[in-house]
Order: structure tokens, then sequence, then C-alpha cells
């Protein structure tokens, strides 16, 4: 018989810190598979496929890393995973990127968190940051312009804050409200996620679920995002009533630059974050207000992110300013949380009367119609591009020709590395008509001659007979020369289809 | 208020079943009572009989003789023997005083007995103290004390809540001695001067509480109070915040309530009516580690290795004996201790291995205290040796109630933490 000793309470929880993250885990899982479900499904097998790389690679990198070091320091590998949980900060981090990211921006990003975010802390329990943010704050500073050409579309449009930022982070004129929104399918479209954002925004709607979720199981304390979302509505509907704006404002902020996501599973993270009830409430209105204030006056997208790894440093403050016998302090809580709520308010209301609306310049060019048959217009020496078909192949009455031509990147030298663009025309030698044109590879300046990979310019050329020689297009604006390049292209495919 | 602090308490799986349903069980001892001669942790206790002397159920053994006044009664009829220094369940060795039980039983009459309804309270006060009626809740703190001079008393709370998992001695004993009980609560009622008393039980036991409201009906000074079933909800401090929501700084007194409990006024009641003193308990014997967890009804002073080889032995070879619940109950690493006249539940465990990893700071030890300390800072200043954090952070307030290890997801020692943390500050104020 063996009596032991041990130290009481002799009676534990059921609840492990493994099963914590286990269900942290289960839920941004849900809401990164809705949302590669999202782009397989509405955006196109290029996109699912790239989000799931982008989840693939962060996972590996993550696992890797704390792998390495496991072995670096001897430890059991499985026992130190079991009680680091890389897993979870790369998941985190892949909802906070947007989808247009190369795959090594991730990869560098997520290392950079669990290194320097957290490893060399001490690892898990001891780091100061959160690990996913600091992975996403090394994507935004060191790797901004960095996108995949891939998807030059829709999605790499600019996010519902760049474009608010570009507004100066304030609209007052009534109908411009409405275009605004509109941009976005408007404030229910806007919370459902259904436009460009984060990946772990894509459904405002599934967070909340997931949100309730994870604080009935108590998970999560309520109070945090709570806390957190409602700082950000009152402070931004301050703002509005002060400078005269609705209630979409405050509802806008809420609901986009990824303050829901941040909500159930930055600011809860509970390494990073006050051990009190009274320091994490603190807390999350002080991220409340740092977002607000990077938002409208650093004019920084990311305002989420940077505002949690701000108050990540105050949190030992917090802890301490809240240290005492809790039943003592009540009044000392209160004032702590009025004196916070009062200041930021304070604060966020004079850095608001500093911001105004930046009415959108519109400009309106004039339409240029170019003659199909007839030569571009001249624009540099470099503008007479030569068409080259690369390939032909007829498929009954269809034959598609395969063109390389060279853009405006080519022509310019704009870019390090000029390529031609590869144009693939399909043409009905029966019927002689233009049945299709598309780019299948596109090596031209970005957010200049991509304008031209549109329906809009490139359907022009449907159903256009060959044999019309005043059959004419509408060149893409600010994308003349493209334009040109791509009207040269037809040209050359339709020479060779009367050949 | 407890927006701000968190909720103070956590519903645990009570294991209450495993015993709740069957009687309680008499056990005797095999041939021999260790008395323990002390009372808490006081050792200063005069003994009033020598070796070989013939003594009965309820001779008078022996007093405290400090500050406060407990004597002690005979559990059994026999011969007294030598005195021994053996374990006792403060995990401390103590000195025991060994009586051959002639397995005879003979009673006398400890003191006379006494009727309440005629008795003044100067009488009454006297009376509790001579029967030595100490707190049966599991610190055996003398009852005389709350009753001597109560002043602007509103509320008398019989605490029946019973809130450690695995133990229902409380409930058994009550539930086989509900007349008595009445008997003792209208008594202490008058010796409380409040006009009103409450009986607190958890509103999970509707099979008593049924009862109890039955029991009082005709009685409009005597309630029934429903807590709901959290821990530590029979905790003096949590049970008096539940009532009224009021705290208060050292004793309920302060706030006119006195609190006791529920086993400790059917004791009282015992005392008026029958002349006897405390000479036998009922004790919960429960956990994995046994085979037949059971209520036993024992004269004090018997071993826990006696009971346990007679209700069946344990059910593991690697166990942990805990005197008391396995939230506030210490681990003793022995079972050759014995039973006293405050024990209410020996808890014993299967051994099983506890992994803990780091702290992951997720402050639900502080949202859960009861007493409204932030342990996982105290057990941080302790590490760092921080005297005057730990003074600002009030750890000598901690009751060790045990919560704040129940819920660390990490299995981290946090309760122990702070019992370090209270010690320092002990020997700093020494």
């Amino acid at each position: 018989m063996k009596f032991n000793f041990r130290v009481s309470p002799n009676y534990r929880s059921p609840l492990s810190t493994q099963r914590v993250m286990w269900e942290v885990t289960g839920a941004i899982s849900v809401v990164l598979a809705f949302a590669v479900f999202y782009y397989f499904t509405e955006l196109g097998t290029d996109y699912g496929v790239h989000a799931l790389l982008m989840i693939l690679t962060s996972l590996t990198v993550a696992i890797g890393t704390e792998v390495l070091w496991a072995l670096f320091y001897k430890k059991n590998i499985v026992k130190h995973l079991n009680s680091s949980f890389p897993w979870v900060i790369a998941l985190i981090f892949v909802g906070t990127m947007s989808i247009n990211r190369p795959l090594y921006v991730s990869a560098i990003s997520v290392f950079a968190g669990v290194f320097f975010g957290k490893l060399v802390f001490g690892g898990f329990g001891h780091n100061i940051f959160n690990p996913a943010g600091v992975g996403r704050a090394v994507a935004a500073l060191s790797f901004s312009g960095f996108v995949t050409n891939k998807f030059a579309d829709v999605v790499t449009g600019a996010t519902a804050n760049q474009v608010m930022q570009g507004l100066g982070w304030v609209i007052t004129k009534p109908e411009a409200v409405d275009s605004f929104l509109n941009q976005f399918g408007g404030l229910t479209n806007l919370a459902l996620g259904l436009y460009p954002a984060s990946i772990g925004e894509t459904s405002s709607v599934l967070l909340l679920i997931v949100g309730i979720y994870l604080s009935v199981r108590k998970i999560i304390d309520w109070k945090v995002p709570v806390t957190f979302i409602g700082s950000i509505f009152i402070f931004t509907y301050a703002i509005a009533l002060f400078k005269g704006m609705g209630v979409w404002y405050p509802i806008f902020h809420v609901v986009s630059g990824g303050a829901m996501y941040a909500a159930v599973f930055m600011i809860t993270d509970p390494v990073t974050t006050p051990t009190s009830s009274i320091g994490r409430i603190l807390f999350a209105m002080g991220v409340a207000i740092f977002v607000v204030i990077i938002r409208i006056k650093a004019n920084l997208p990311e305002g989420v992110v940077y505002g949690i790894l701000f108050m990540n440093m105050l949190s030992p403050l917090l802890d301490q300013i809240t240290d005492g016998w809790v039943y003592k302090e009540m009044k000392k809580y209160t004032i702590q949380i009025g004196t916070l709520f009062v200041a930021g308010l304070a604060v966020i209301l004079l850095v608001a009367s500093q911001i105004s609306y930046n009415e959108p310049v519109v400009v309106t060019e004039p339409v240029v119609t170019v003659n199909l048959k007839g030569e571009p217009v001249v624009i540099s020496e470099q503008t007479s591009p030569t068409a080259l078909i690369v390939s032909e192949t007829a498929d009954g009455d269809v034959t598609t020709f395969v063109v390389n031509i060279n853009g405006y990147a080519f022509q310019s030298d704009h870019s390090d590395d000029p390529k031609p663009n590869t144009l693939e025309v399909k043409i009905n030698t029966a019927t002689k008509v233009i049945v299709s044109v598309s780019y299948i590879t596109f090596s031209d300046s970005k957010n200049i001659g991509d304008k031209t990979d549109s329906d809009v310019f490139l359907s022009q050329f449907v159903g256009i007979s060959i044999v019309d020689d005043t059959a004419s297009v509408d060149v893409v604006s600010s994308a003349t020369i493209t334009s040109h390049s791509v009207v040269k292209a037809v040209n050359a495919a339709i020479a060779a289809a009367l050949d | 208020m407890s927006l701000l602090t968190g909720p103070g308490r956590e519903h645990l799986n009570g294991h209450k079943d495993e015993t709740l349903h069957n009687d309680i069980v008499l056990v005797k001892p095999k041939k021999e009572v260790f008395v323990p001669l002390n009372n808490g942790s006081s050792t200063k206790v005069d003994v009033y009989v020598n070796e070989g002397d013939k003594v009965f159920v309820g001779t008078l053994l022996a007093r405290r003789n400090d500050h406060f006044n407990v004597p002690i009664y005979s559990p059994v009829s026999g011969v007294v023997g030598a005195k021994k220094n053996m374990m006792h369940s403060v995990l401390k060795p103590q000195e025991h005083l060994i009586i051959e039980d002639d397995g005879k039983y003979e009673k006398v009459e400890s003191f006379k007995p006494l009727d309440y309804t005629t008795a003044t309270h100067e009488e009454l006060v006297n009376f509790m103290m001579e029967a030595g009626i100490v707190g049966c809740g599991g610190a055996g703190f003398p009852s005389y004390l709350k009753y001597k001079k109560p002043e602007n008393i509103n509320t008398l709370i019989i605490n029946a809540v019973e809130c450690e998992p695995y133990i229902t001695a409380d409930y058994r004993f009550t539930k086989e001695n509900l007349e008595d009980m009445l008997h003792g609560v209208r008594a202490l009622l008058k010796m409380s001067t409040a006009p009103k008393a409450i009986i607190a039980i958890k509103k999970s036991k509707k099979e008593l509480c049924e009862q109890l409201e039955e029991a009082v009906k005709n009685d409009s000074s005597i309630s029934v109070f429903k807590t709901p079933d959290v821990y530590p909800m029979g905790w003096e401090r949590t049970l008096v915040y539940e009532y009224c929501k009021k705290r208060y700084n050292r004793l309920p007194s302060e706030i006119g309530i006195i609190v006791n409990n529920v086993t400790t006024a059917i004791a009282f009641a015992q005392a008026l009516k029958y002349g006897t003193g405390i000479v036998e308990k009922v004790v919960t014997f429960s956990g994995d580690g046994l085979n037949n967890p059971t209520n036993v009804r024992v004269p004090f002073g018997t071993k826990i290795s006696e009971v346990v080889a007679q209700i069946g032995g344990y059910s593991s070879e690697d166990v942990l004996v805990i005197a008391g619940g396995p939230m506030m109950g210490r681990t003793i690493p022995t079972d050759e201790f014995v039973i006293t006249n405050y024990t209410n539940a020996i808890t014993i465990l299967k051994n099983e291995k506890v992994e803990s990893i780091e702290c992951m700071r997720c402050g639900r030890c502080n949202d859960t205290c009861p007493a409204g300390l932030l342990p996982v800072r105290i057990n941080n200043a302790e590490q760092a040796k921080d005297v005057d954090l730990m003074v600002k952070l009030n750890a000598d307030q901690c009751i060790e109630c045990g919560l704040c290890t129940y819920v660390c997801p990490s299995k981290i020692d946090v309760t122990e933490g702070v019992r370090r943390a209270k010690r320092v500050m002990a020997l700093r104020k020494a």
C-alpha cells in the first residue's frame, strides 16, 4: 500500500490548457473553412487553392520552427508541441492576411511571429506580444507591396478601409455615403464580409456565432470582445455625431478592418493580455482607442494589429495598476474605467477635429476610340510593338491564335523584368467573326496595363467581323498603350486568319 | 459587481451520489481509540484522567485551557492507557490519549440536560461551552464564542450547504435527525437573539429541501434558503454574500449575522436533550480510492485504517488519503491517524499523475477566487519574493479553498503558491 503526499486541493477541473487551445483551433478552423469554401465557390478554384496553400504554408512553418526549437534544446517534440500550440498562431495569422499575398510572405511572417514573437521570449506563456499580430505586422511593414499577380481582379482591389483611408476617414456628403457603401454592396454585405478583406473576416456573422460559442464554453471571456466592439462603436459614433454622419459610420468601423476577427481571436489571447477581469476590460478599451486613432489619424488600415501590439506592451502595467484586494478596490476600478473612457473619447474627438473629407477627384477622360484595323497612335518610339503569333490551332471552325505582344511595361521599361503579354484570340474562320479575346499570361505593369484585362474591354472584340474594316473598340483610359497592344495582337490574328 | 471581478465561484462535479442515498453505517474501533489531546492548533490541554482509570462514554477526559475552553469527553468505555505521539489530521504528530475500548459502551451523563426554553442566555452559553460544541463544518472552532455577546444580530444562518465534493455527512446526519436539528436551531436562535433563522442548503439537494420546508412550515421564524450548486457556497463569506449581498471585515456579526453548521446545531440539540457531548461523528468515507464509499457513524479517536478495513478496503494500491474533502482537506501520508471530534470526511483518491505546463495567464484563478484575491499575481509575487506586493495583494486573506488550483487549466498548484506567500507574510509579521 502506498500513501502519497500531495498539496491540496486534489481535485481538478476537467478543463485543460490543451483543451482550451483545441477549442480555439476548432473555432478558427471553422472560420477559415468558410473562407476557403467562399473562395472556391464564389471566386474560383485558383483562390480556394491559394487560400489552402496559405494555411498549409503557415502551419508548416509554425510547427517546423517549433520542432527545430525543440530539437535544438533537446526537448521531447510531442510534449513541446502539446504545451506550445504553434498551429494556433499559424491559423490566427492566416486569418489576418488577404488572399492576394504570395506564399513566401506568409512563410516569413509566420516564422517571425513564432520565433521573434514567442520563442525568444521563453515560449508559450512568456511572450509579450501577440505572435500572430507580430507576424501580421511583419507582413504589413516589410511586404506591403508584395502581391501575387495571379489575382488581378476584384479581390486585389482596395479593402474597405483602404478606400476609406483615401477619403480621409470621414464622409460628410450624404450622397457620397451611399456610393461609398455601395462599392461593397452596402452595410449588410460589409457585415457578411463578401468584399475584399482579410481571409478571417470573410463573415462577421460567422465570427459573431463563433465568438458566442467560445464565450458560452468559457474559452474566452465575453467581456473582452464586448468591451472592444462596444468601445469602437461608442467612440466612432461620437465622431459620427461630431462630424454629422449617420449610424452607418460606427457600424462601418465595427464590421471592417478585421475588428470582429481581432475581437474574437486576438485580443482574447490570454498570454498577452492582463490576468484580472478589470485589467482585460481596460485592455480591450485601450485597444479600441488605439484602433480608432490609428485608423483616422495615422491613416493605417492595419489599426487593429498595431492597437493590439501597443496594448500588449501595457499588459504588465495594467496588471500592476489593478493589483490589490479586489473587493476593496471597486471604487478604484470604476475610476480607472471611467478615466480611460473619458480620456479616450477626448483624444479621439480631438483627433477627429483634425480630419476632413477628401472628396475623390473624378477624372473624366475622353473616350478614345481606335479603329481596329488602323495603326496604333504613335505615342513614343517604342509604342509600335510587334505582334508575334506563337501558335495557331484549329478546332473545327474555330481557330485559336496565341499571340505575344509587348505591353506598356516592356515599352516603357517600368518593370525590372519586362516580359511580353500573351493573348489568346479565337476566330471562327467559317463565319469570320471573333469568338473571344483573353489573356493567357499578363506581365505588364500592375495597376496600369492590367486594366485591359477586363471583360468590359475584351468583350468589345467579341462578335466583330474580321472583314469589317470600320470596326472599332474603346481603349481603356490610363491604359492606352496596353489597349493598343491588344488591338495590335488581335489585328495580327485577324491577318493570319485571313491568310 | 461581479461584472468587474468575475463570479468568485464555480460549479464542481460533486460526486455526492456515491454516498448520498445510503444509510449511515455504524463502525466501531477494534480495540482502542486515540483521543487527540489538542484542539485546532492549540495543544494546551489539561488531562484529568490517569493511566489505568476506568472511563465511560461521556467521562470528561481533558479540557483545552488557554483562551478557549473546550472539554473533551470519552468516546468509548474502557481503561485509560498511555499517551502516544502520532500523526494527526492537521498533518503534524500530536499527543493522543489511548483508551482501551471494552466494547460495552457504558454511558454516563456528561452534564445535566437543559431545557433551552426556560434557560437564560448565560446558562445556554455556559452549557454550550461545557458540552464542548465545536463547529462541525471542518474547522472545529468553539461555537460558544459566537453567542457570548450577540449585538444587533438580525439573522442566524444554519449552514447545510456542504459544498465540498464527495462529502454527504451533513446531508445524511440532517436527514436522519430532522427533529433534533429543529430543536438545535431553535435553541441557537434564542442564544443569537436574532428574530429569524434561515437554513441554507443547495437547491440541487431537492429531497432534503422539501423535507426541510415541510418541517419548518409552521415556524415563522425559520425558513429555508436555497443556494446555487457552486463552490465554495458553504464558506461563511460566500454564503453571507449570497444571502444579503454584503461583505464584512472579520466576523459576520459585524453585519448582524451568525453562521453555524447544521451538524453543530444537531450536536447541540443532542447535548441539550441527552446530556452528551460530541463523542461520535458521522463521517463520509468517499472517493475512487475506496471500494465502497460510505457514511459511517464512529466514535471519534478511531483510526482511519480500521474504518477503511471495515467498509470494504481500498480500491487501489496507490492512494491519497485526505482528511476532509478533496478541495480543502490535507493529504496525510498514512492511514494511521484518527477521526477527531470535528472531522466530517475522509476522502481517498487514486493517485493520478498531474502534469502541469506553463501558466498562460488566463486569469481564471483571479475570476473565481471567492476571497476576491488575484492568485496568479500572488504566485508571481511569491516567485519574485516581493513581500510588499504580497501585502498589497492581501495574500493573508486566502482561506485556501483550493478553487484557484481547481480551475487552473495548466494544472499548476496555485493554492500552494498562495500558501507560501501567506507563510512569508506571517514570518515578516513575526
